[in-house]
């Protein structure tokens, strides 16, 4: 036990000393946090210019009203929009738009509108300019001129404009989820859908990262030939099984770093409001326990395996074609989420969640969605122990024999015998 | 202090290890001798447990194979490596840790080590900013740390320079005068022809010769001559008493029949020709060793058919 927690330190300093684990631990979440604030971000950063517009408008009635809907103002007090009325005659319209698109082309103006004359009962204008990216702008503009339309023709048969409005007035449906207890929180297939997708992929990367992770250690070991000297001291499974728990361990440092580092961005998310607020005011401590549970029992379980599939390769790319079935059935698992969320509490999705394989992912997304009976809880907790231990026993066979295998791969056969023997 | 009772070792389609025993006392220097092949790394790893025996029963120190032997024991595998990217000290220091040795303890005799081999300096560097030699001696001083009771060292002198040879063999001669037991497997013969007291030479498995160095030799070496010698040497085959002669740039090696008197042979070459040198020699063990195997029917490869003028 005691030479098993000096493998245990050794594996963990190695692995946490190294430059790539501080890369990788603090990229992991910058990339993550660009992805979620990066539109809020450029949204934000992107200078607020003024929109110099014109407006042809053939039926003289329209730019007025137009004008004073659009007079928002930007953050230094000037208008958002400039517009500009352009007077222009049926005939000469071809030639006031070629005046026009110069001076879209010379940049003196954003764009230009052309409201025609039929627009009340055809329903039709254009917007012409360079960069007709700007979406927000467009979208307003083309909302200010509807909003003119509806109402001139709704005042042409004698209505009211903002009584109206009032009357066709929809509803707001709000998803509520009921819990355990009663209670009532905000929920709805979207919000519960990427909350849990967020988890599950990260518990899929972890797991599937230090899993290989042991198993690369152990390739690592039988080439650089430290296993002889190492066996000479200690007994192969303390070996083993510390480098599995110093791997682990370093996935918690991991989580831990990104723990505080969330704690800050969540901190920052509530003061900004927003999905992410939302999100982390979801977030209890159970949900987070039953996270670092499922990491704990998934790592073991898939790193027993992976150091099985180690054990009997002496490279990388020789244990990439082995590990083909293992990772497999990781991938097939982050798949059944989806179908596991639109009925969690049905067989099939129960009798899954029980299987060690799709265990940690399912049974953690079922938790996240609607919480399951807690004897299934327990039992998915035993049967992921009990595999492990049995995994765990595997690995030890294969990796006692394979470990001073030099060259020549064993085929399956011969594995076999390893397992049956000792 | 190490007893190996009729142990046999198979693998697919081979037999590693075919009902040896051995017996080595303590406080010796050993040598476990034999061509690639033979069975002495197989012996060596069921001796320190790294692979079970099919058959037979191994004792260290009169009892049974247990974890807490390994605590007791040095060794010095044949596949041996280091960790590339750990620091000097602290890679001795986790060697030395899984000896059961305690941190300070570790520390203090790292360091004394790495100062006795001219490493003093290193302690921080990593290990792959070391050469070969240095490497080795890093791995040689992992063996010894924990001062064990017995010491096995396999092929230990290979990539090391003299300067480094000779210091090696100052630390085992110390070690045996300490009273501990070293085992020794190689096949560079002048080594163990200067270090070892006792020796075992083993072939296929199995155990072609075990004894006193010295009686080793004398037993294979009183029918023997060298002699530097001017004539006719087919005329002195024809002595009833030559059983073989060997032809070297310097002159010839005669082996005769047992019981035969040098003496009649010198007067028999004098007859014969011009005789510059006559010696009753010894066989060298490298020879001895040569012999042995071939009449085993082993196959000898280059490097240890050259063993002893490595």
């Amino acid at each position: 036990m005691k030479k098993m927690l000096l493998v245990v330190r050794r594996e963990y300093l190695d692995r946490v000393k190294k430059k790539s684990f501080l890369i990788g631990t603090i990229l992991g979440p910058v990339l993550m946090g660009l992805l979620i604030f990066a539109p809020a971000l450029i949204f934000k950063l992107s200078p607020d210019t003024q929109t110099t517009v014109t407006v042809i408008d053939m039926t003289g009635e329209i730019y007025g009203q137009m004008e004073a809907s659009l007079a928002d103002t930007l953050d230094d007090g000037t208008l958002k929009f400039s517009l500009r009325e352009y007077p222009a005659e049926e005939t000469g319209l071809e030639e006031t738009r070629r005046i026009l698109n110069i001076e879209v082309e010379e940049d003196a103006i954003d764009g230009y509108l052309v409201i025609p004359a039929d627009i009340i009962g055809a329903g039709k204008a254009a917007f012409y300019g360079k960069r007709v990216g700007d979406i927000k702008s467009l979208e307003q503009i083309e909302s200010a001129l509807s909003n003119v339309v509806i109402g001139l023709r709704l005042s042409a048969r004698g209505l009211d404009y903002g009584e109206v409005r009032g009357l066709v007035k929809g509803v707001d449906m709000e998803t509520m989820q009921v819990t355990e207890k009663g209670a009532e929180k905000r929920g709805g297939f979207d919000f519960i859908f990427m909350s849990s997708f967020l988890f599950i992929m990260m518990l899929y990367m972890t797991i599937l990262m230090w899993g290989v992770a042991v198993q690369r250690s152990i390739i690592e070991e039988k080439n650089n030939r430290v296993i002889e000297v190492l066996l000479s001291s200690l007994r192969p499974e303390d070996l083993l099984f510390g480098k599995i728990f110093g791997v682990g361990a370093v996935g918690l440092t991991q989580y831990a770093i990104w723990g505080v580092f969330g704690t800050i961005m969540t901190a920052y998310g509530l003061t900004m409001g927003g999905p992410v607020a939302e999100l982390a005011g979801n977030l209890s401590f159970a949900t987070l326990g039953f996270f670092i549970l499922y990491y704990v029992l998934g790592f073991l379980f898939y790193a027993t395996m992976f150091a099985g599939i180690g054990s009997v390769c002496n490279t990388d790319q020789e244990a990439q074609q082995m590990q083909t079935p293992v990772v497999l059935c990781l991938v097939f698992t982050i798949l059944l989420p989806m179908m596991v969320i639109q009925r969690p509490d049905s067989t099939f999705a129960t009798v899954i969640s029980l299987i060690p394989v799709f265990t940690p992912i399912v049974m953690f997304m079922r938790i996240n969605v609607l919480m399951p009976p807690v004897w299934q809880i327990v039992l998915s907790i035993v049967m992921m122990i009990l595999a492990i231990r049995f995994s765990g026993k595997l690995a030890a066979r294969i990796f006692r024999t394979g470990i001073l295998m030099y060259g020549k791969k064993p085929d399956a056969r011969e594995i076999l015998k390893w397992l049956r023997r000792s | 202090m190490l007893s190996i009772e009729n142990v046999t070792k198979r693998y697919e389609g081979h037999t590693a290890v075919d009902d040896l025993s051995l017996m080595i006392e303590p406080g010796v220097i050993y040598g476990l001798l034999g061509p690639n092949g033979a069975g002495k790394t197989t012996t060596i790893r069921m001796t320190m447990g790294i692979i079970q025996p099919d058959e037979g029963k191994i004792e260290i120190l009169g009892e049974p194979f247990s974890e807490s032997l390994k605590e007791k024991i040095g060794y010095l595998p044949e596949e041996r490596g280091l960790y590339r990217k750990m620091k000097v000290l602290e890679h001795l220091v986790f060697l030395a840790e899984i000896k059961g040795l305690s941190a300070k303890t570790a520390v203090e005799r790292a360091s004394h080590w790495l100062e006795r081999v001219d490493l003093a300096g290193w302690e921080d560097k990593p290990v792959e900013a070391l050469s070969k030699g240095m490497q080795q001696k890093i791995q040689f001083i992992s063996t010894i740390i924990h001062e064990p009771q017995m010491v096995i060292l396999d092929e230990p002198f290979t990539g090391l320079d003299p300067i480094n040879t000779q210091l090696l063999k100052d630390v085992i001669v110390e070690m045996k005068d300490a009273g501990r037991t070293v085992i020794l497997s190689t096949h560079l013969m002048d080594q163990v022809e200067k270090l070892c007291e006792k020796i075992c030479l083993i072939n296929r498995g199995r155990k072609v010769l075990e004894g006193g160095l010295a009686e080793i030799k004398m037993r294979f070496s009183k029918n023997v001559v060298s002699m530097r010698f001017t004539g006719d040497a087919r005329e002195l085959e024809k002595h009833p008493d030559v059983e073989k002669i060997s032809e070297f740039g310097q002159g010839l090696s005669v082996t005769l029949s047992e019981g035969a008197d040098p003496v009649v042979m010198l007067r028999h070459a004098l007859d014969c020709g011009r005789v510059d040198r006559f010696e009753i020699g010894e066989m060298s063990l490298h020879d001895i060793f040569i012999a042995q195997v071939r009449a085993e029917g082993g196959d000898l490869d280059e490097e240890d058919a050259a063993g002893s003028q490595a």
